[in-house]
């Protein structure tokens, strides 16, 4: 197990040293003129290095909008968003996505599919040079020895790894992860929910998640991002102070229960304010 | 649950032979070539019976199972002894080949540009759905008058039947990549040819070997058409004149070897694609359409 320099010890606030901004997102507005609808309104936050943020909301609130204008494919209606200092403004190589589906090209290895992201930016022989480092990825996410595997002999959770691996293999500064295991059964989405944040912890990385599930959101998060519907905006924001690394069993405790409380008590009110203008 | 240890192919097999447990039906516990071996044979018997029970004077209208089966066998020499009969073959295998390539290669062409660019899923489609809705056959005719009575006729005669379904599998494999996956494509910033050469054509072979395969038994009707109304020296020309002499045995020996050409045509597709196509799963007895 290898701990980060701050990592295990994050019981309280105070504790826990205040990292670097990676992503600021300010005033942040979305307009689809086509259909009339606000999908999003004045979105501010900011995300720092190394922690895991959750982005929850009734479906149509605009969560998946969002992520996708931080992944820079589709544009912003108004306001901006800083990734490490600098403006996005499309697709960016230091931005990892992740879908609710694996999109793993079933014609194409574990190995080459974690190397696309390569090969499309810079050609094959860059990917085959990164040959290694897609192998100890595949490693890392205990996929060792199945990197001649093609999709079709992998399970949901397998292709799952997969497609973590080739959000990875480019080293991106921010993890956009829209609703990662939702197409998984529950058993298997609570297991990779565990591998992911073990994987993150050994990254350092910088993760945001869409989801819809309030126990996923609790359980994944340093902070909770909870949104209204119509127009989407975030109604609140729920601190969860949880200690890492945080194991299944954390899901029984009063202090999640309460967590778990606290948003479904935001979002409750998101909903009822959210028809108020 | 019979099976606990998975090969590459597993899964897919395990639930075959799930079906086939589950299924209550008599017939599903039947193995195939049992069933299709005793309604072949029934088959025969009922076309010996009818032919046996046809009124003297029309009996030369339908000649019965025995008469074909000795005029395959003349028909069969003729061909191994390079007589008219395999001339007439090859004539037919070529107009069918050049054909079909010809329908592929224009039909992937135009369906690429149907399925990719919006000219051509705005303007071009339509003029091709309109063209498709024609009866194509009534227009071997003027193919003779502009290729004459050669080959060159039924080869265009061919393609003309046979590009369509390759144009419209072609641009339907395109629209139906998965729109995640071409976001994370978009993700990559891949270049439309990129996205095109290492998604979206990888994942419409599956829909353009679907319509290959319904051109290869297009073309073997385009040619033969082609060939009835426009002569030549083709196994369809053989057909008309052995229909005309009444030698209804003889046209039954040949539309055998018609049929042969056709199978083989399809079987070789349907090689490719399962060659191919490792990943995805094709039923090789889909009901094809007719021209």
């Amino acid at each position: 197990m290898t701990t980060p320099a701050y990592g295990i010890d994050r019981a309280g606030l105070e504790s826990r040293p205040v990292e670097h901004e990676v992503v600021r997102v300010t005033k942040l507005n979305k307009t689809f003129h086509k259909r009339g609808l606000k999908a999003l309104d004045d979105v501010d936050m900011t995300l720092r290095h190394s922690t895991f943020t959750s982005v929850i909301g009734p479906s149509g609130c605009g969560k998946s909008t969002l992520l996708k204008i931080m992944a820079g494919l589709i544009p912003a209606t108004s306001g901006e968003i800083l990734l490490n200092g600098k403006a996005v403004t499309g697709p960016r190589q230091d931005i990892g996505i992740m879908f609710q589906q694996p999109t793993l090209l079933p014609w194409r290895t574990s190995i080459e599919n974690v190397l696309l992201p390569i090969e499309i930016r810079s050609g094959a022989a860059a990917a085959q040079a990164k040959r290694d480092d897609a192998l100890r990825l595949l490693e890392l996410v205990g996929l060792e020895g199945f990197d001649h595997v093609h999709p079709h002999e992998l399970s949901g959770g397998m292709a799952q790894r997969v497609a973590i691996c080739r959000m990875l293999v480019t080293g991106p500064a921010i993890l956009l992860l829209d609703e990662p295991f939702g197409a998984l059964d529950e058993l298997t989405r609570e297991y990779m929910n565990v591998e992911l944040q073990r994987i993150c912890r050994e990254r350092d990385a910088t993760s945001f998640m869409v989801t819809h599930a309030i126990p996923e959101a609790v359980f994944m998060a340093d902070q909770v991002f909870v949104m209204s519907a119509r127009p989407g905006r975030i109604a609140a924001i729920v601190d969860v102070d949880l200690p890492r690394p945080r194991n299944l069993d954390m899901m029984t405790t009063p202090e999640f229960g309460a967590l778990v409380r606290r948003v479904r008590h935001s979002l409750d009110m998101g909903i009822d304010g959210g028809g108020l203008e | 649950m019979t099976q606990t240890t998975q090969g590459p192919r597993g899964p897919a097999e395990m639930s075959d032979a799930e079906e086939l447990w589950y299924s209550g039906k008599w017939i599903d516990r039947v193995p195939q070539w049992v069933s299709i071996t005793v309604l072949g044979l029934a088959m025969l018997g009922l076309w010996w019976l009818i032919a046996e029970l046809m009124p003297q004077n029309l009996k030369i209208l339908l000649a019965g199972p025995a008469d074909t089966f000795e005029e395959l066998w003349d028909t069969t020499k003729n061909i191994v002894s390079g007589g008219h009969i395999a001339e007439g073959l090859w004539i037919t295998t070529q107009e069918v080949l050049l054909g079909f390539l010809a329908a592929a290669i224009l039909g992937f062409v135009l369906g690429v540009v149907v399925g990719e660019t919006r000219l051509g899923k705005r303007a071009v489609m339509p003029y091709l759905v309109a063209l498709n809705a024609l009866p194509k056959v009534a227009f071997a005719p003027v193919f003779v008058a502009w290729f004459g009575f050669g080959v060159n006729s039924k080869i265009v005669m061919a393609l003309f039947i046979a590009f369509f379904p390759v144009i419209v599998d072609t641009a339907a494999g395109l629209y139906s990549v998965d729109a995640d996956t071409v976001m994370l494509f978009q993700s990559m910033e891949a270049s439309r040819w990129q996205t095109l050469r290492k998604l979206k054509l990888p994942s419409a072979l599956p829909f353009i070997f679907a319509g290959l395969k319904t051109a290869a038994v297009f073309s073997v009707v385009g040619a033969v058409v082609g060939e009835y109304l426009g002569g030549g020296h083709g196994l369809g020309e053989l057909i008309r004149l052995s229909a005309q002499t009444l030698r209804i045995d003889r046209v039954f020996a040949l539309i055998v070897y018609l049929g042969i050409l056709g199978l083989i045509l399809f079987g070789v597709v349907a090689w490719a694609e399962k060659k191919l196509l490792f990943w995805h799963k094709s039923e090789i007895f889909e009901i094809q359409g007719t021209g």
